[in-house]
């Protein structure tokens, strides 16, 4: 079970966090708020998040996996007790809500489509994705 | 189909490749054609990193254009030089590359390219993964022969809006077929990204000679693009409308914001510096 992420840890990347997103989207930073959705808030498409996960290893010197928050999110799940044919089990929906706490519930679809797991991701999630890639480089160290 | 591996090729040989890590090349900018634009340059040094991704991803996927953290160009490269082109791959898997790389002649540095991202798409859309595996090897062997791209036609753009030395609005009509259409891409004609650069460039030198401290500056050239992001394929015929803006200018050079649009819709963003040209 991973460790819980403290709201100070949170608050400690944010500001950081807020100015790379900003200029990935071409935003400026208080246009950026910690629980707006990155799609259908702030406007990010596919080619976004690409451009973020590299501008946030750069920044904070971490590596991020690709498709890293499912695959935390899935945990010690199996694939099919995730997912099965592109849409969450109720297993693999219950996890990730309790992945990605910082999502209000009522923006979590029942059923849900993986394809669908980025509309999301909000600023706070990938404070969230960098602390977590901070404690693997530590614990590799 | 005679464009394919000429018309829009812009590595005759690639001289070392470790792969995953760094790759080398060189390619002949042919003497017959008039001029060879920064932005083709950056595209060699592109082409080079999508090589060394191609043969390290088995053929079965290719970058395509994404990001460009930031082009510098120290200088232009003239009709009959010789670029020597090198990568340095930071990060390579079945979603994107990212890598840095520069073009130099004759040992001085002319490009510098930083914080690049082609992400990966599958080869089949763009071309046959055989024929691909056949022009690497002729890469890797002897080389492609020398002198293959013929140029490019200038592109048709009229001016809809100009606010002299503060914006401009233009539109730029993709032809509907062009030669670099047959290798960029065989399977999958897109208007190249570097191309539309060239377009913006080329206006964002006329915008920014209109502003009051670079007036009577001289001949201005392209010294830096920076932040650049293709969200969208560019398909033949479409109708692009470019936005410039001047973000800043002094006598020592201006950033203007970059912009295409295809449907109301952003196809691409940047900023470019445009600076008086330094004596060679």
């Amino acid at each position: 079970m991973q460790q819980e992420i403290s709201k100070e840890e949170i608050a400690a990347v944010y500001p950081k966090v807020a100015q790379i997103i900003a200029d990935a989207l071409g935003l400026e930073t208080v246009d950026v708020k910690p629980a707006a959705p990155l799609i259908e808030e702030l406007g990010a498409e596919s080619i976004d998040f690409l451009d973020l996960v590299f501008r946030l290893e750069r920044a904070f010197g971490v590596k991020i996996p690709r498709g890293k928050i499912v695959e935390d999110a899935r945990g010690d799940l199996g694939e099919s007790d995730f997912e099965q044919k592109g849409v969450l089990t109720e297993v693999g929906n219950k996890r990730l809500r309790e992945f990605l706490s910082e999502v209000p519930a009522e923006r979590f679809k029942t059923p849900m489509k993986s394809a669908d797991i980025p509309k999301l991701f909000t600023p706070e999630t990938f404070c969230k994705v960098v602390i977590r890639a901070q404690r693997a480089a530590q614990a590799a160290a | 189909m005679a464009e394919r591996f000429s018309a829009f090729s812009f590595v005759d040989r690639i001289t070392s490749l470790e792969p995953g890590v760094r790759a080398a090349g060189r390619y002949w900018v042919p003497g017959a054609i008039a001029q060879f634009p920064p932005s083709l340059v950056a595209e060699a040094v592109g082409q080079l990193a999508a090589w060394a991704s191609m043969s390290q991803l088995n053929f079965r996927f290719r970058p395509v254009a994404g990001l460009a953290g930031e082009a510098l160009f120290m200088r232009d490269a003239a009709p009959g030089q010789t670029l020597d082109l090198e990568v340095a791959i930071e990060r390579c898997d079945e979603e994107a590359i990212s890598y840095g790389g520069a073009a130099s002649v004759s040992g001085a540095r002319i490009l510098t390219l930083k914080d690049c991202v082609g992400p990966m798409l599958p080869m089949e859309e763009f071309d046959a993964p055989e024929a691909v595996r056949a022009d690497f090897d002729v890469l890797r062997g002897a080389g492609a022969p020398a002198g293959r791209f013929q140029g490019v036609s200038p592109r048709e753009v009229a001016v809809i809006e100009r606010v002299p030395g503060e914006r401009l609005r233009a539109e730029l009509r993709v032809p509907e077929a062009a030669p670099f259409f047959g290798d960029h891409f065989p399977r999958r004609p897109v208007f190249p990204g570097t191309l539309l650069l060239d377009t913006q460039i080329g206006l964002a030198v006329q915008l920014a000679g209109e502003a009051a401290p670079l007036r009577d500056a001289g001949v201005l050239a392209p010294v830096r693009v920076s932040d650049v992001k293709m969200r969208a394929f560019i398909s033949p015929g479409q109708v692009l409308e470019l936005r410039l803006e001047l973000q800043s200018a002094t006598p020592k050079g201006a950033t203007i914001s970059i912009t295409a649009r295809a449907n109301g819709k952003p196809v691409s963003t940047g900023r470019a510096d445009i600076a008086p040209r330094r004596p060679s």
